[in-house]
């Protein structure tokens, strides 16, 4: 996984910035720039590695904990949301119904097995 | 850990080959109101057929290498062998109208890469009012506030798609 700088660039016009201009507010030296853009990988070896072994690509076992901060307070906000005009609903009930809508029905059923057979429920 | 493998390619084999058959099923009960996002709980995939004697059913059943154990009083018909056995065939369902009539309001929900009929969510919940046994009752509350919030998202959506409309 490489830095595009053309990519960067057409970001920094995007927001009307040379490229001088964003590495000065992002607080990064051209020096340390120009090392990231002319690695083959800006990703740790390690996590390639295991990304390989598990036949998947290093994004899917990587969290942006920001984005993932993000998903889970618009969720709380649709939980309050609902729970407003739907005063008598469970809100976990409502909180595990937005995360299972968020996943391919496959998945879903997937989990309801496991716990079906993990918890021997009915 | 064992978990992993439920419900994996050989399961969904079995649905394929039934929709591939042709056969007239879908899938009702807590496996059912799970793949339309409620929160449930459950140890198997209901199956509710149209008619027991569709010949796709065998077929698809030799496809996967299971087969048809024809019911034993009091024990109702089962699938045996293959990657079956999580399969649970369902007769009738209780507070519902025919299997011909409730499948015209079925959803249809992408599964093992095929669309699928599913009993929708307040079918579902009327037939476990039916019911009424403990477990069915344990579940209702689940259920109820599933659809609840599932009509919320909705008319949320529609909402937004009217005052984008509006000039």
């Amino acid at each position: 996984m490489e830095l595009s700088p053309d990519m960067i660039k057409r970001c920094a016009k995007r927001k009307g910035m040379t490229l001088k201009d964003l590495l000065l507010q992002a607080g990064v030296s051209r020096t340390a720039y120009y090392s990231l853009v002319r690695k083959e990988s800006v990703l740790p070896k390690s996590i390639r590695a295991i990304a390989r072994t598990l036949e998947v690509t290093p994004t899917q076992i990587l969290v942006d904990t920001e984005e993932e901060a993000r998903r889970i307070s618009a969720r709380n906000e649709k939980v309050h949301a609902i729970l407003a005009v739907n005063p008598a609903v469970d809100p976990d009930n409502v909180r595990h119904t937005l995360l299972l809508l968020d996943q391919e029905p496959e998945e879903r059923l997937r989990r309801a097995l496991l716990r079906g057979r993990t918890f021997d429920f009915h | 850990m064992a978990g992993h493998l439920i419900f994996t390619d050989k399961e969904a084999a079995f649905l394929r080959e039934l929709v591939k058959n042709n056969v007239d099923f879908m899938i009702v009960g807590l496996a059912a109101a799970t793949l339309q996002g409620a929160p449930a709980v459950t140890q198997d995939i209901d199956l509710w057929f149209k008619d027991l004697r569709q010949p796709g059913i065998k077929r698809a059943l030799k496809k996967v290498g299971g087969f048809y154990i024809p019911p034993i009083q009091p024990r109702p018909p089962m699938f045996g062998g293959g990657h079956v056995e999580l399969f649970d065939i369902v007769m009738t369902m209780d507070g519902l109208q025919s299997f011909s009539k409730e499948v015209r309001h079925a959803v249809e929900v992408p599964l093992g890469g095929v669309p699928v009929k599913v009993l929708p969510l307040d079918r579902i919940i009327a037939s476990k009012k039916a019911a009424g046994r403990d477990k069915d009752r344990r579940s209702l509350k689940v259920l109820q506030d599933a659809q609840k919030t599932i009509e919320a998202l909705e008319k949320t959506r529609a909402n937004g798609k009217t005052r984008r409309r509006r000039p």
